[in-house]
């Protein structure tokens, strides 16, 4: 059966697992930006965590489908239509053939994760189906969708009806405080980082998210030696600028790494869009260790197959 | 022994060694791949980070494995380094900026190309874009900026200089350093298994393609 892209929205990719093993070679880990909603949009049509979904930032999106099918739509709030009517996220959702399924626009929140009953064609690279459009790898040709884009679905089968366990549903919102533990270029005084409010920027992209706002001085020169960088690294530029970095965020860099957001709230990353205040609650490593296992025994009996 | 590398956190999930610039990073990060449970191994210009599984694996304990991992340094062998000969073209179509590099440093384009085919060069890091290889051991007498404005897109196997390094392009894309010319040998190639010609520590000599 065809998967048929009417409007793919700002940007539509296929995401998958993360590339992992290669940032010693310059290739970031991609797959989806939130991946908890992603596991939550698979968990509804029966998928593995990391089944290649289609991740859709902002929308309005719409598609077609050649034959009956059952999706999930998790992550940004917006409006779900199939045949015109409307429908909830969080459940599995009959879609007629030749039925048009309309997502967003995103209300609050920045992506939505559409994840399909049928398996998506998508290109393997380097062990993983995501797409990583700056070097034009994985999921569809290396690029992200377009109007007229015809994807390939192989049979499928018919799938409980589910919805997510309300606790487990966590709604974008235009704030956030992100816990973080200190990053290699933290300067020792950094008292000052624990009350400033800092908002998202419109430079926004899978590769990462500037933040405003007044940051500590740094001293020194500014620059590092390049040194290996993780999504949720926070880097601040000679000129005051924060980025902080998604799963396509390059590997290496010479800004200093003054802050990295834990494990355990980086798929929050995924959902900042600008005009978001952030704030960051400093942790230390083993307070970092609690949250991390916390959320992770939260999502546990749900996603069994999810790791953050 | 190890107190001379410095282990701090990079985040809540990986480890960075201060280890300083040379080939201690490449020795370093040859010896961690021996090791289970580093997870990512990528080595910067004066330290080598490692990730380890923090659902598996507390931070406390990663470090401590990390510096047992690191007592047997000074036993460590010279990183293996492969030597990768490349055909290159220099200058025209290839190597835009040579002419304007040459006309600044008061040189004849050949001069350059000298300089460049003379040296041996060592792979110091990858980064950037996937494949992107720093060179280092360069002649420090050519003294290059990076552009102005970088270009949009700069062809697969291109040789970039500024000063001190050059830059080879695995793949196109858009590039800020000055283009000298461009290798003949693809240095990505999607049907290996390690799809990427360069790693960490690598010798290069770039040799000028006799003219069709």
């Amino acid at each position: 059966m065809t998967l048929h892209v009417l409007s793919p929205g700002v940007q539509c990719t296929v995401q998958a697992a993360p590339r992992a093993g290669f940032r010693h070679a310059g290739v970031p880990s991609s797959g989806p930006a939130d991946p908890v909603s992603m596991a939550l949009a698979n968990r509804l049509v029966s998928k593995p965590a990391s089944a290649p979904c289609l991740e859709i930032a902002f929308g309005p999106a719409s598609f077609r489908f050649s034959q009956a099918i059952q999706i999930a739509v998790a992550g940004a709030t917006a409006d779900v239509k199939a045949g015109g009517h409307a429908h909830p996220m969080h459940a599995t959702l009959d879609i007629a053939p030749g039925d048009t399924l309309e997502i967003g626009p995103a209300q609050v929140g920045a992506r939505f994760y559409l994840a399909l009953a049928g398996t998506l064609q998508a290109e393997e690279f380097l062990g993983s189906a995501s797409t990583y459009l700056p070097a034009k790898f994985g999921g569809h040709e290396g690029r992200a969708l377009q109007k007229g884009d015809v994807l390939q679905l192989d049979a499928a089968n018919r799938v409980p009806k589910l919805s997510t366990p309300a606790p487990l549903r966590l709604p974008p919102m235009p704030g956030y405080a992100l816990r973080v533990v200190a990053g290699p270029d933290l300067p020792a005084d950094a008292a000052a980082w624990g009350s400033a409010v800092y908002h998202v920027t419109p430079r926004l992209s899978r590769m990462g998210v500037e933040i405003e706002g007044k940051f500590p001085e740094l001293g020194g020169a500014g620059m590092r030696p390049s040194s290996a960088l993780f999504p949720g690294a926070l880097q601040v530029t000679p000129q005051g600028r924060g980025f902080l970095l998604l799963p396509d965020g390059q590997t290496t860099g010479g800004y200093p790494h003054v802050l990295q957001v834990i494990r355990a709230d980086r798929h929050l990353l995924g959902q900042l869009r600008p005009g978001d205040s952030v704030r960051f609650l400093l942790r230390t490593q083993a307070q970092a260790e609690v949250d991390l296992h916390a959320k992770q025994a939260l999502l546990q009996a749900w996603l069994p197959d999810f790791r953050l | 022994m190890t107190a001379r590398f410095n282990v701090v956190a990079c985040g809540d999930d990986a480890l960075t060694i201060r280890c300083g610039a040379g080939d201690i990073r490449h020795s370093l990060a040859q010896h961690l791949v021996g090791f289970p449970g580093w997870t990512q191994i990528v080595p910067g210009k004066i330290d080598v980070t490692v990730a380890f599984d923090p659902h598996t694996e507390r931070h406390g304990d990663a470090k401590a494995r990390l510096e047992a991992a690191l007592q047997t340094v000074d036993a460590m062998p010279p990183p293996i380094a492969r030597k990768h000969v490349l055909d290159a073209e220099f200058g025209g179509e290839a190597g835009p900026d040579l002419p304007a590099l040459a006309a600044r440093l008061g040189k004849a384009e050949e001069q350059i190309i000298h300089v460049l085919e003379r040296q041996t060069l060592r792979v110091d890091m990858l980064g950037f874009t996937p494949g992107f290889s720093y060179l280092t051991g360069l002649d420090p007498a050519l003294v290059s900026d990076r552009l102005a404005n970088p270009r949009a897109r700069v062809a697969a196997g291109s040789i970039g200089l500024i000063s001190g390094q050059v830059g080879l392009y695995a793949l196109e894309g858009p590039g800020g350093w000055p283009i000298m010319g461009r290798i003949l040998t693809p240095l990505f190639d999607r049907a290996r298994i390690d799809p990427f010609l360069m790693a960490p520590g690598d010798e290069v000599v770039l040799r000028r393609a006799s003219p069709a």
